[in-house]
């Protein structure tokens, strides 16, 4: 325990947690609506196409983090255009971007020769430790206002991920909405970057919400306690990478995964341990034909 | 003033028409079942009103508004047809009947009294009142079923238009509808509905237009059950019996 308070007596690890946090925060705030719109693999899309984005800040001299947030925003804007408007179905625009963010990263960054393909490692895999201030403030504040902006359109979000048709006749604006959710989407990719990096920041979106639905029965509850459960992985990552010197991006996947593992299977457990103890009971809404047999030779049912 | 006026509705899926020069009226406080076999067309022509399937010929007005320009939807109280899939993140029934309340409510502000006081008086309407903190996917089928209409009710429509209410739903489920049904008319509200078998519904419906082949073929009287089914006393306590007698009506299938 001495250890780990020594350790955020550097001022690195003190930045190094406060983005952590802020991007475990945000990150499943936004990433419940993904889920329930079964578009969990988006947050992937957009950090591969946030990979184009780094390397045109290679190329510009410009910061990293803007034009990553610039490019991601135009990739979310043309990919609903695609969706809502034209014949190509999600997974097709989705493979696109991936292979097309990759791509445009690694081409771009190899015309900027200067600044190399190995200077590209820190944004896909997260390099927390070497942030500045003024990186760790743009990154929680546009955290923070990515979950608070989440926190009060919750209703109407839900509302346009459940089912779409209904929104549309409920007068919702839900074009304006979806658009919203994936620009959003990609604003959490874009701060996220240096935390977790472009090819993990998924996991962060997706995995504490898969996490805790495994017990909530409330849209509600599922998003809080997804928040609550991406600030616990994503603190947990921090502390034990810094630990064990370790890259701090994957340990907070890999306790992420952990923990769906865990929670998944304790779940399944739970329901199969219940099953079993309802098939010694009077078979209450059971289906009558599994009964039939048994119950046909005793007369009078 | 009809409250649904449409006038040669003619909707198409890739050339084909599937819908074809339908006129359709229904007035407030109405109520009007849609009726054909599979493939007539019947959910097609109701997706068309609500706007979800787009007009290749013809008019639809709601309200007297041409539906284009139509932008007062918490008027209208719609209930799609109900997918068997369980959605991915829970949701409680309340939860789920709240989003009926939207319409009512300015973006990014919190639900007012009203709106939980409606929520909670279309959850009892459809006898949930005590299922409001349930996950819907650990409802019945019918109960899901009777969560997606108290949905349309908690809008305090004007225009109540279910698609397929009664497919796949237990006798329960059926008394509710038709009980919503009877007391929404009696408010003054229309009902418009789809459906394949009328069951209790029968005495509460003003009018059923069959379609077959995406054409009007009747419009009027609702037809009655035939043999055993015409007896008043009869119980439909298996939604499932009736559907092949109904079916005979439009020729078969």
């Amino acid at each position: 325990m001495n250890l780990d308070m020594s350790i955020f007596g550097y001022e690195f690890m003190q930045r190094a947690l406060i983005s952590a946090l802020a991007v475990g925060l945000c990150a499943p705030a936004v990433g419940v609506f993904l889920v329930q719109k079964r578009l969990a693999l988006i947050g992937d899309g957009l950090g591969h196409i946030a990979l184009t984005g780094v390397a045109i800040g290679f190329l510009t001299g410009g910061a990293p983090m803007w034009t990553t947030l610039a490019t991601t925003i135009a990739a979310s804007v043309v990919m609903e255009l695609l969706r809502s408007h034209s014949k190509t179905s999600g997974d097709v625009a989705l493979a696109m971007m991936f292979y097309g963010g990759i791509a445009g990263g690694v081409y771009l960054t190899g015309i900027a020769s200067d600044k190399g393909v190995a200077n590209l490692q820190q944004y896909l895999f997260g390099s927390l430790l070497t942030a500045g201030w003024d990186e760790v403030w743009t990154i929680a504040v546009g955290g923070a206002a990515v979950a608070l902006l989440m926190l009060v359109l919750r209703p109407w979000m839900s509302a346009i991920a459940t089912d779409e048709q209904y929104a549309r006749v409920a007068g919702l604006p839900v074009a304006g909405l979806n658009l919203l959710l994936l620009m959003t989407t990609a604003v959490v990719v874009s701060v996220s970057m240096r935390a977790v990096g472009l090819l993990l920041v998924s996991a962060l979106l997706v995995i504490p919400v898969v996490t805790v639905q495994q017990f909530t029965r409330s849209f509600r509850a599922t998003m809080h306690g997804g928040m609550a459960a991406g600030l616990l992985i994503a603190g947990a990552g921090v502390v034990a990478s810094a630990v064990q010197d370790v890259p701090p991006g994957a340990t907070i996947v890999l306790i992420g995964v952990a923990c769906f593992v865990v929670t998944a299977t304790a779940a399944a457990l739970v329901r199969r341990v219940r099953r079993t103890w309802r098939r010694h009971l009077p078979p209450e809404g059971e289906p009558l034909e599994v009964e039939l047999p048994r119950a046909e030779p005793s007369p009078g049912g | 003033m009809p409250v649904i006026a449409t006038r040669g509705a003619t909707v198409s899926y890739g050339g084909r028409a599937v819908v074809r020069g339908v006129d359709l009226a229904v007035e407030s406080g109405e109520a009007v079942a849609v009726m054909g076999a599979n493939g007539s067309g019947k959910s097609t022509l109701v997706k068309a009103v609500v706007g979800l399937a787009p007009l290749a010929a013809g008019a639809i007005e709601l309200f007297g508004v041409p539906q284009r320009r139509f932008r007062n939807w918490k008027r209208v109280g719609y209930v799609p047809q109900r997918t068997g899939a369980a959605s991915g993140v829970p949701a409680t029934a309340a939860e789920v009947v709240a989003q009926g309340r939207l319409g009512h409510r300015l973006i990014g502000l919190p639900a007012r009294r009203g709106d939980r006081a409606a929520v909670a008086r279309s959850l009892e309407e459809v006898g949930l009142a005590g299922h409001a903190h349930c996950s819907v996917d650990t409802l019945s089928g019918g109960q899901q079923q009777r969560v997606l209409i108290a949905r349309a009710l908690a809008t305090d429509p004007e225009l109540l238009i279910m698609d397929e209410p009664t497919v796949g739903v237990d006798a329960e489920t059926q008394a509710a509808l038709a009980a919503v049904v009877a007391d929404r008319v009696d408010a003054g509200c229309a009902v418009l509905l789809v459906t394949h078998e009328l069951g209790p519904l029968t005495d509460r419906l003003d009018r059923a237009v069959v379609l077959a082949d995406g054409r009007v073929v009747h419009d009027g009287e609702p037809p009655r059950p035939v043999g055993e089914h015409a007896d008043p006393r009869h119980q439909h306590a298996h939604p499932h019996a009736n559907g092949e007698d109904t079916d005979d009506l439009w020729g078969g299938k």
